[in-house]
């Protein structure tokens, strides 16, 4: 005989503590699918990051394939790549592991001003309400497995070593996989260098984020290219809504500067590797490495400006594009033998 | 000293094997960000499945509770949930585990016609390209989560091939929470219902694409429609023309095995913070579970209604930003200290 159990109540609903299902509120604050249970849903509005952990390996790229990320509506502004890992333990999205890559650029509006920021063509994370929350303002990620990791060098007493402000850690190593590929593996020890450049977005408040949304329709008759840019500074209206009107012209992006540890090129080994999956490794290589700056921070992500749109569309003899069956390394590529074959 | 490695070129692209990179490719040929590397490639496309495992268990739910979960343009047609798992192992997203939602409802398209279709309300799987091959463009509502779907046991074998399929295992996690989990031991009795949609060519698959803009400003909904069956366009597109007319969806009759209500051990659902299916769709009578092997293709989905949500700066101020760190329990709010 079947046993049955059903807890049918949701935890924290009738508390409040958790936001009404979308389908009992008004259809103006639904934003995400599924409509019955999104993904994530307003209680993650305005994305905030306390005391994150961000750890950025700098290094010089070839122009030319800088060049080559960017979509065409945007300039390189510099040729120093931000290539960053990021443990998130305090978000309103839940805990997770973030890696990504910064490229320096511009937009020249239609308004005639220059929009400056950091642009992101990679970005891996550890789970999916993050990515999808991202994904909405373009930010390109996909799920990976992460490791970041920063150990050893000083006893402690195992109470407080970041919540204390004791960055006292001197070792690190930083892994991604996905799909069972080895992307990148760095190992080394902070030296506390001083880093000889530095990408030019850092510490200037002209350089806001950039990302290229992509939107297909269900049809797949066309995409929609959207720019997305997120201004450096806390507006008007988000300090406002955040309740917090003294935040006004604050930076977005607050580094602590106690918590700041490099390292010099010769303190770590670096291992890249572009993937059947990922083409990072081969999109852009390093040229010279430069060091890494590790330092704890907070953040605050609200909505983004569309600077720019373009729609391309693809008529019905494109659903051939692809060559079915074709490339037979990236997955399984099967022909459904009960379609007749 | 440091050692630096970097493996620069990306395997088999010169064989052709892998597609070409997406920057060196015509802009039509990328669908999804990012356009560097995107997470869902053209080569994908139209997905394919061989070979997949699918166990369906069958309920009764509550018109009431079925009706709540539908969105506004859809009509309940039947009170019978398919609440199913698959183990997809041949496909052209890689493997994966899956777990849904089917309840049965047509909608009266903005073209006049009727629709009918199995609605998901509820869908998880085990890996992103997946997901979202299946949100951006379509609208299955897709998550993340661990899930296991297993069969085991009942007779020996060799390790090759064969092996015993008595014995039943589902489980499904996601966030630390256990979302569901049903055990037993098929019994291969005779099911005493089933949902409208099974054995219907009628009957396509919808959902809700719900796509906000950066801005906070828009949101457009969109009801999407797969027909049940493979058509012109697709059937040529795989260069496969014979295939016009079949079923997108083929079941192996050979493969089903069923286990009645009573052979279903153990059913437990759960509703929790992040998940709301055990609290919205909770069993009302068990009927039972049926197994067995499929093949499928998924083209490109129709837009049969729409509408589009707008907002002021004063909606989005009210209704978005009005609670801020009011819902403590589903995630850690922090105030950031440094801004």
């Amino acid at each position: 005989m079947a046993e049955q159990f059903a807890v049918t109540q949701v935890p924290g609903r009738e508390t409040g503590e958790i936001p009404p299902s979308p389908l009992d509120r008004d259809e103006k604050t639904v934003i995400i699918y599924p409509l019955a249970d999104p993904l994530w849903d307003i209680d993650t509005l305005p994305l905030t990051y306390t005391n994150s952990r961000w750890s950025a390996f700098f290094y010089r790229a070839d122009e030319k394939h800088l060049r080559r990320v960017l979509p065409d509506c945007l300039e390189l502004e510099d040729d120093i790549v931000e290539y960053w890992y990021v443990d998130h333990n305090h978000t309103m999205l839940g805990p997770y592991g973030e890696m990504g890559v910064t490229v320096a650029a511009s937009y020249k509006g239609g308004d005639g001003k220059t929009y400056y920021a950091g642009y992101y063509p990679y970005m891996y994370l550890t789970q999916d309400a993050a990515i999808d929350a991202g994904r909405v303002l373009g930010f390109p990620k996909k799920e990976a497995f992460i490791r970041v990791l920063e150990h050893g060098g000083n006893p402690d007493d195992g109470y407080g070593v970041y919540d204390g402000k004791n960055y006292q850690f001197d070792y690190f190593s930083f892994l991604m996989i996905r799909n069972g590929y080895v992307l990148n593996s760095v190992t080394g020890k902070y030296d506390d260098a001083d880093l000889s450049a530095k990408p030019a977005f850092y510490g200037n408040t002209e350089y806001g984020r950039m990302n290229m949304k992509v939107i297909t329709a269900p049809d797949i008759s066309n995409s929609e290219w959207q720019l997305v840019y997120l201004p450096s500074l806390v507006t008007k209206d988000l300090a406002t809504a955040m309740g917090r009107p003294d935040t006004e012209g604050s930076h977005r992006f607050q580094v602590k500067p106690e918590s700041i540890r490099t390292a010099s090129p010769e303190s770590f080994n670096w291992f890249s590797q572009a993937t059947p999956y990922d083409n990072l490794g081969h999109e852009l290589p390093p040229k010279e490495h430069i060091g890494l700056m590790t330092f704890s921070f907070d953040l605050i992500i609200p909505a983004g400006d569309v600077l720019w749109t373009e729609t391309y569309t693809r008529d019905a003899t494109w659903a051939g594009a692809a060559k079915p069956y074709r490339f037979g390394l990236r997955h399984r590529f099967p022909k459904p033998i009960g379609l007749g074959a | 000293m440091a050692q630096n490695v970097n493996v620069t070129s990306v395997p088999w692209i010169d064989s052709g094997d892998a597609p070409p990179l997406a920057l060196d490719r015509d802009k039509r040929d990328i669908i999804s960000q990012g356009i560097a590397d995107p997470l869902v490639d053209y080569d994908i496309i139209p997905l394919t499945y061989t070979n997949s495992r699918w166990s369906a268990f069958f309920y009764r739910a509550d018109e009431k509770d079925l009706r709540h979960v539908l969105p506004k343009a859809l009509t309940l047609e039947d009170d019978v949930v398919e609440f199913w798992y698959v183990d997809h192992n041949h496909t052209g997203l890689g493997p994966y585990g899956e777990m849904g939602v089917t309840i049965s409802a047509s909608c009266k398209g903005s073209d006049g016609n009727t629709y009918y279709a199995g609605y998901y309300p509820y869908m998880y799987l085990t890996q992103d390209t997946a997901v979202f091959a299946g949100r951006e463009p379509f609208g299955f509502p897709k998550k993340i989560a661990y899930i296991v779907a297993q069969e085991h046991g009942g007779k020996e074998d060799d390790g090759y091939g064969g092996f015993g399929n008595d014995y039943f295992n589902f489980t499904m996690e996601r966030r630390g929470y256990l979302l569901h989990t049903a055990t037993g031991r098929y019994d291969d009795a005779e099911l005493p219902a089933k949902p409208a949609f099974y054995g219907n060519p009628a009957y396509g698959r919808m959902n809700l694409r719900i796509l906000t803009r950066p801005t906070l400003t828009e949101t457009k909904w969109e009801v999407t429609y797969l027909p049940s069956e493979v058509t012109k366009a697709t059937a040529a597109a795989m260069g496969r023309p014979e295939t016009e007319g079949q079923h997108r969806f083929q079941l192996k009759p050979e493969s089903i095995r069923t286990a009645s209500a009573g052979a279903i051990r153990s059913w437990a659902l759960q509703a929790t913070p992040f998940d709301n299916m055990g609290e919205m769709l909770p069993v009302k009578e068990l009927i039972g579970l049926m197994s067995y092997n499929f093949d499928l293709i998924i083209p490109g989905a129709q837009t049969i209604w729409s509408q589009t949500i707008e907002r002021t700066a004063e909606d989005i101020g009210d209704l978005l930003f009005a609670t801020p760190y009011q819902y403590t329990m589903r995630h850690r709010f922090p105030k950031p200290a440094g801004v």
